[in-house]
């Protein structure tokens, strides 16, 4: 067929007449739930342990929407009667702010059995509305063809580093979690606590000649392999994830002091589905968080989960990992936001 | 040849080579063999092309973000070409308020249009929907279809649609068979403008996002975080190719020049 404008115009209307007709509000439906996943590997896995459990237990489908904690509360707090999401995956603080502002549903065991698994501090730190089902821990992940004896503390960290021994790659302030992974985590191995955040930032004073910072997470790995840094401020599970893809010179550290524990939580909000609840409880089920574990090569909270020998040399144990006080942290976040502007900058 | 002219050839060699140089590294990665972007790579390969058509979220919200692309196209042109037709010849100084208003969206932050839009368009009943998504696509879309039909019926002179009506033409005559051949150069770079604006849109349509209307951008954004092989890579190539596709449909049928005078 000859293209010319009369055809393509005309196509054109054609393709928007047909796409008009499908453009209907998202609603939650009689057995469909709406849930949510982080994209890539992440999604897969949540489809492969915890969406096909829930289907073929309930006969009900789970539909998977991508995107980030910062949307689907957004989505929600817009359409709270009738939120588009029956479960939303939400980072430690955003969950705080969630349950604060009253729109989440409150856990219990009688709603969610596999709850009595779950350490009781994971859905106390979601104020009862919500709780934690997977973790990293923020550690030192450095170059073994160049850095053969690494800090094993965030002490020695800081003062090799500010020595000129080290070019450090660390998570500026436009990553999200660098409030807690980093900030709280280095203040706290440094003798800092919430509400005196001067033995970061002086910290931060004496290596800044000697620092580089990652925007994303990809920015710390291109900082690694392109040279412009020999170790950094990173996470267990993607170290991990980059070792399986065949980087083989990277390698993780947990911090003598802990390393901060990054969470991942799940809640429901008000007025979803009451299916949500078999979902969840297939989320906190141990068999299918195992499963979870082993694709993601990050660590989960069911106490009754086994890990095959590889990941339980890779997972940092609960034990040795620090749980921040992220209600506590998000009461004085802006103020860290605004020293961290004013004395850092990036 | 003169040193200013040298100077000016050397500064305009580096200025394309420091634009160019970073796609065409996006572009030799998508190419890699390793499992992970880094540069220079060490083989190459297609597996990541194969791998965006594995991975279904790629191509269901591509699909979406064509069908987004093309309604937020016509309904902006559908909407802004007689109010430009309108608002070019008004004079009051309502009409200089209203082009004001209309071509708004381009400077306000993206993100606050989209937050500020989903509890609108959720208070209203719309929610997280296709049609939420075209309503607010062709709000960001609008001021490219106005600003460019604008520039071009500015420069048709009054005459020709006179002197068509004196002759016994109606006005939808007039339109049809004078105005619109006139201004089709600037409909057609408003259009460009409007379906890669709508395609490449991220701080939008990410808080419309569900499992049925999240769109490339956002699957994207979405993967980055948690992945990091290099198909995001292959998909910036592809994406490069559409774009590249898009304007030389746009010169046969149009012509770049045209459009260029138009804007």
């Amino acid at each position: 067929m000859r293209l010319n404008r009369r055809t393509f115009l005309g196509t054109g209307a054609a393709a928007t007449g047909l796409v008009g007709l499908s453009g209907l509000p998202l609603r939650a439906q009689g057995s469909t739930i709406n849930v949510t996943a982080y994209g890539g590997v992440w999604e897969q896995a949540i489809r492969d342990c915890f969406v096909a459990p829930f289907e073929a237990k309930t006969g009900a489908t789970a539909t998977v929407s991508l995107g980030g904690p910062a949307q689907w509360l957004a989505q929600v707090e817009a359409s709270p009667e009738n939120p588009p999401l029956d479960v939303l995956i939400m980072s430690p603080d955003l969950a705080v702010l969630a349950a604060e502002g009253d729109l989440m549903d409150e856990f219990t065991v009688e709603k969610l059995p596999n709850l009595a698994n779950i350490p009781q501090e994971f859905t106390d730190a979601c104020l009862g509305k919500g709780t934690y089902f997977d973790y990293g821990v923020g550690g030192i992940t450095y170059n073994k063809q160049i850095v053969s004896e690494p800090p094993r503390s965030f002490a020695d960290f800081v003062e090799r580093v500010a020595s000129g021994e080290f070019i450090a790659s660390v998570p500026s302030i436009s990553y999200g979690p660098t409030t807690v992974f980093f900030l709280w985590a280095l203040n706290n191995a440094l003798g800092g606590d919430v509400d005196n955040t001067d033995p970061f930032f002086e910290a931060m004073a004496k290596m800044k000649d000697n620092l580089v910072f990652w925007a994303g997470p990809n920015d710390f790995f291109n900082h690694l392999a392109s040279g412009e840094a020999d170790l950094g401020i990173y996470f267990d599970g993607r170290t991990w994830n980059h070792v399986d893809e065949g980087v083989d010179w990277i390698d993780f550290i947990n911090p003598e002091e802990g390393g901060a524990m990054t969470a991942v939580a799940i809640q429901k909000p008000k007025n979803a589905s009451d299916l949500a609840w078999d979902y969840l409880n297939e989320v906190l089920d141990a068999g299918n968080q195992a499963k979870f574990a082993e694709i993601l090569n990050y660590g989960v909270t069911n106490t009754q989960v086994e890990y095959s020998e590889k990941l339980a040399s890779r997972v940092t144990p609960l034990s040795e990992a620090n749980l921040p006080p992220y209600a506590e942290i998000a009461r004085v976040r802006n103020d860290w936001v605004d020293r961290w502007n004013r004395e850092i900058g990036m | 040849m003169r040193f200013s002219d040298i100077a000016l050839w050397a500064f305009t060699i580096a200025f394309f080579v420091f634009m160019i140089l970073p796609i065409a590294v996006v572009v030799v990665i998508s190419f890699t063999s390793a499992g992970y972007a880094a540069f220079p790579i060490p083989g190459w390969s297609l597996k990541w092309f194969a791998r965006i058509f594995e991975y279904r979220p790629f191509i269901d919200s591509l699909w979406v973000s064509l069908q987004l692309g093309v309604v937020a196209t016509v309904a902006s042109c559908v909407l802004g070409v007689p109010a430009a037709l309108y608002l070019s010849r008004a004079r009051s100084g309502w009409a200089t308020a209203i082009t004001t208003f209309l071509l708004s969206p381009l400077s306000m932050p993206m993100i606050v249009i989209g937050f500020a839009s989903l509890f609108f368009l959720s208070a209203l009943g719309f929610g997280v929907s296709f049609l939420s998504l075209a309503i607010v696509h062709t709000v960001i879309c609008l001021p490219y279809v106005i600003r460019t039909v604008t520039a071009v019926y500015r420069a048709v002179p009054p005459a020709y649609e006179e002197a068509a009506q004196i002759l016994g033409a109606s006005r939808l005559t007039t339109f049809r068979e004078v105005t619109l051949p006139l201004i089709r150069p600037g409909i057609a770079a408003g259009s460009l403008f409007s379906f890669l604006t709508s395609f490449d849109n991220l701080p939008v349509s990410y808080f419309f996002g569900s499992a049925q209307t999240t769109t490339l951008p956002v699957v994207m954004l979405a993967y980055m975080e948690h992945q990091f092989d290099p198909s995001i890579a292959a998909l910036s190539t592809l994406q490069l190719l559409l774009a590249i596709v898009a304007l030389v449909v746009a010169d046969r049928l149009y012509g770049i020049e045209k459009m260029t005078v138009a804007t």
